[in-house]
């Protein structure tokens, strides 16, 4: 049986503050260039938008390894959580925001009617 | 999608508040009816406090990949054994002289305090007292008189804060038994001070 | 209420708001003591004789912390009665016992900080605990204090529940409400006192992370709601159907996120889970308030009536997201917690998030303030002199600010390492890294930046007392926010 956590290695401290950095940085990057992209009407940022949960994937999995997360199934399902949150969270908080603004302003509408 | 879903609606998100509020609280508060028996003094994670009549160790366990707290053979604080309600009252003295003198805003107890002094979760067991004979009076003389000893190249002395000797035994009292609590392996790689006869 | 535009006129202001400039002043007295003793401790890191024994370290750093959180406290105090009358509809209920009461509790924190400053210890006995010092970092006011705290509070609450009552509830007053119940009820949980230390630190970390990842961002949650409908005009409703998300997000993440405090205190194997995953959590109703701020400002076509307060206000977006969001998340692991904790790495983050989730909103409320007292003046663009006062200190703030937590970081990278991982936390092992030169180069630069930090604060004082002095233009109204 494994212990419930396995501390990091001196070697993987550097790997763990870069990484979780990033996860947080590119998850709001990508939540911001998503949103951006259906207001501005501008899917040539969508792939960019994507790129960046791409980082994040990655970021996460390299700090998944560095924390050694991988060990225990608890952690495991962390992993998974992120990975899967992450990538949902930025389309909930665009439904929300234009959900929760649809009896605004004509540009909204506008922006509503094009984007869905 | 020109009219108001219900996942955007006020009244949806009002109850969704209430209910996640109220559903965090409610299991915050059954893993505190958990948690706090498993922290009593006299629990597993938290020794009684007249520990402090015996050796307390801190060895790497395998199973846990940790340092744990090992209780060992009789080693009477200050050569003198005390019944449950003494030490208690011992260490209590010492628990209230650190907050009066304030060391939290100095040091770490348990990694949380301040950072300008080392921390005191494992000082009992730190080999900076020399030998594990002259510890307790070291420490005693220590926290009473701290003025004129350096320990550092930084030139950060420790403070006089009136601690009496009384007092200071009490403080001794209270970082022996502190040691002795299980804190998962906090801290890490901890060299503690030669303790074998 | 027609004033004299630019000029400083009482009347300009309703009653609860005569009350909220007390508040206000007061923080910014206790803001600046904040500073000066945060410099005086920062400098006994590079020159440990600088008044030793006469101001220790752990004086000066008792007094800069709670500076610090009683000033915060009194920003939103002052806050609420700022936007009570207005949210209301109706006169603060009990104005005269709430005026009553600022001069009680203010009174109360002078005598506190003098027998700090003065007296500083006590003997080992309750008595102290009682009388002069309780001695755990953050709610160090002697219990005599706690109590005059809780029966001040309780009578701001009354002020504020009963005017809501006699006048209309919104949504914001409702969330207000409960919010400070809950606030000021998880204060009690740190008023007794117990010789187990883990279960003293279990308490203790209710009110501290209860407080500032719970409470305390509801409490801004709903100013920061009332400011954007005042400052931008964005819609009542959907600024509330906001408040209510971010309530869920916030309370949904931070109740079970108090676990990253429980990994080493002697609580069980369990909290490391608990911890780990709702931290996780906590930095999406960050990234959910900057997205949906920049989404209104694209939606809306902004008008802004107030810049600084304006840019105070994105600032506490992203001082939130950064200080909190971020730094927090980069050590909230137990597996790397293990080297972090309790080192200069706590205190970078704790620097960045206090100030820049708390201390930006409240001066953001300073500026609404002025704009209102001296008779609803211009301060939008071309302001005269081009603004450079608020343009200079908020610059020198937030890049003292980010200067010191860098210069933090640095040390307590070189302090994880050395002391945490390799040294295995001895004695030996914490003088080991305090003396390593990245170290010692960090707490230089976290000087100096503080130096900045503190002109900074200079300069903000002197615009708020006399920004729109010399103004003739009155402000142009946002949009209806009903
Ligand atoms: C505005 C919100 C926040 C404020 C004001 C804040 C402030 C602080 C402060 C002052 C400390 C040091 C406490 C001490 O003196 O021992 C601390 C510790 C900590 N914070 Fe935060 N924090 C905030 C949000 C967060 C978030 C969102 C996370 C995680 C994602 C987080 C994770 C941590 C952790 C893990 C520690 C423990 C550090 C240690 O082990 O020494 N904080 N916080
Ligand atoms: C001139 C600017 C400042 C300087 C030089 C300064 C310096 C310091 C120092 C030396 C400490 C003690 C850290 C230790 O124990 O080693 C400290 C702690 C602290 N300061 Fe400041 N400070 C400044 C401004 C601020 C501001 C503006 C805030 C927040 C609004 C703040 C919040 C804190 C907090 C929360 C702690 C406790 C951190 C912890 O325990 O982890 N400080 N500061
Ligand atoms: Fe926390």
């Amino acid at each position: 049986m494994n212990a419930v956590i396995e501390p990091a290695r001196l070697a993987d401290f550097f790997t763990i503050f870069f990484t979780s950095a990033m996860v947080i940085l590119l998850g709001a990057l990508y939540a911001l260039l998503f949103a951006y992209s259906r207001i501005k009407v501008m899917p040539r940022l969508m792939p960019l938008a994507y790129a960046s949960y791409l980082g994040l994937f990655v970021s996460t999995l390299f700090l998944a390894k560095a924390a050694n997360l991988l060990h225990h199934p608890l952690w495991i399902a962390v992993v998974v959580f992120m990975l899967l949150g992450y990538l949902l969270a930025p389309h909930g908080i665009w439904h929300l925001c234009v959900g929760t603004h649809v009896d605004e302003h004509a540009e909204t509408k506008d922006v509503v009617q094009k984007s869905s | 999608m020109a009219t108001n879903q219900w996942w955007a609606s006020e009244s949806f998100w009002r109850k969704t508040a209430i209910w996640v509020t109220g559903g965090s609280l409610i299991v915050l508060i059954l893993l505190t009816v958990d948690t706090l028996p498993q922290i009593a003094a006299g629990s597993k994670r938290v020794p009684a406090y007249s520990t402090i009549n015996f050796r307390i160790e801190y060895k790497y366990d395998d199973s846990r990949h940790a340092q744990v707290p090992v209780i060992g053979m009789k080693e009477p604080l200050f050569g003198k054994e005390l019944s449950e309600q003494d030490a208690e009252a011992l260490v209590k003295l010492g628990k209230l002289t650190t907050q009066s003198k304030n060391c939290m805003n100095c040091h770490t107890l348990l990694g949380n305090g301040a950072y300008y002094a080392p921390d005191l979760t494992k000082s009992w067991l730190d080999p900076n007292w020399g030998t594990k004979e002259l510890r307790e009076d070291q420490m005693v003389e220590f926290i009473k008189n701290p003025s004129d000893k350096l320990h550092n190249s930084m030139g950060r002395r420790m403070p006089k804060l009136g601690v009496t000797d009384e007092e200071a035994r009490g403080v001794v009292a209270f970082l022996k038994w502190m040691s002795s609590i299980d804190t998962n392996g906090f801290p890490y790689n901890f060299k503690p001070i030669e303790q074998e006869d | 209420m027609a004033a004299t535009i630019g000029k400083l006129d009482s009347a300009n202001l309703n009653g609860g708001q005569k009350l909220a400039v007390k508040y206000f002043i007061t923080a910014m007295v206790l803001f600046g003591a904040q500073v000066l003793f945060g410099l005086i401790s920062g400098l006994q890191y590079l020159k440990p004789d600088l008044f030793y024994e006469v101001l220790d370290f752990n004086v000066n750093r008792m007094v800069h912390i709670n500076a610090m959180i009683v000033w915060l406290l009194y920003g939103f105090l002052g806050s609420v009665y700022w936007i009570l009358e207005d949210e209301a509809q109706h006169e603060v209920v009990g104005l005269k016992l709430g005026n009553l009461i600022f001069w009680v509790l203010t009174a109360a924190v002078a005598v506190v900080v003098l027998v700090f400053l003065f007296v500083q210890v006590g003997p080992g006995k309750e008595s102290s605990i009682w009388l002069i010092n309780e001695g755990r970092e953050y709610i160090e006011a002697p219990r005599w204090a706690d109590i005059g705290i809780v029966v001040s509070v309780l009578t701001f609450f009354y002020n504020v529940a009963a005017t809501f009552s006699k006048g209309r509830y919104t949504g914001i007053g409702g969330v207000l409400l409960l919010d400070l119940l809950a606030l000021f009820g998880i204060y009690l949980a740190g008023m007794f006192y117990t010789t187990n230390i883990s279960i003293d630190q279990y308490w203790w970390w209710w009110v501290i992370h209860l407080w500032v990842e719970a409470t305390w961002e509801v409490m801004v949650a709903c100013t920061m709601a009332y400011a954007l409908m005042k400052v931008l005009g964005v819609r009542r409703k959907i600024v509330e159907i906001w408040l209510y998300i971010e309530v869920a997000l916030m309370f949904g993440s931070g109740i079970l996120g108090i676990g990253h405090h429980y990994f080493w205190i002697g609580t069980p194997e369990y909290w490391f889970t608990i911890g780990g995953f709702f931290s996780a959590l906590e930095p999406i109703p960050l990234v959910a308030m900057v997205v949906h701020a920049i989404f209104d400002a694209g939606a809306n076509k902004i008008k802004n009536s107030n810049h600084p307060t304006m840019a105070w206000l994105i600032a506490h977006a992203f001082g939130n997201f950064f200080g909190a969001g971020v730094w927090g998340f980069m050590h909230t692991l137990p597996q790397i917690n293990l080297y972090t904790h309790g080192t200069q790495w706590s205190a970078s983050h704790g620097h960045f998030a206090f100030f820049g989730a708390y201390a930006t909103i409240n001066i953001a409320y300073f500026y609404i303030a002025m704009q209102q007292w001296r008779g609803k003046v211009w301060m939008a663009g071309d302001q005269i002199g081009n603004g450079w006062k608020w343009k200079w200190s908020i610059g020198l703030l937030n890049l003292g600010m980010v200067g010191m937590v860098m210069a933090m970081l640095v040390s307590g990278y070189v302090q994880s390492q050395i002391e945490r991982a390799i040294e295995g936390s001895t004695w030996a092992g914490y003088f080991a890294a305090q003396a390593h030169p990245w170290f010692v180069q960090g707490m230089w630069w976290r000087e100096i930046f503080g130096v900045m930090f503190a002109v900074g604060f200079v300069l903000l004082v002197w615009d708020l007392m006399t920004v729109g002095k010399h103004e003739t233009r009155s402000m142009v109204e946002a949009k209806s926010a009903e």
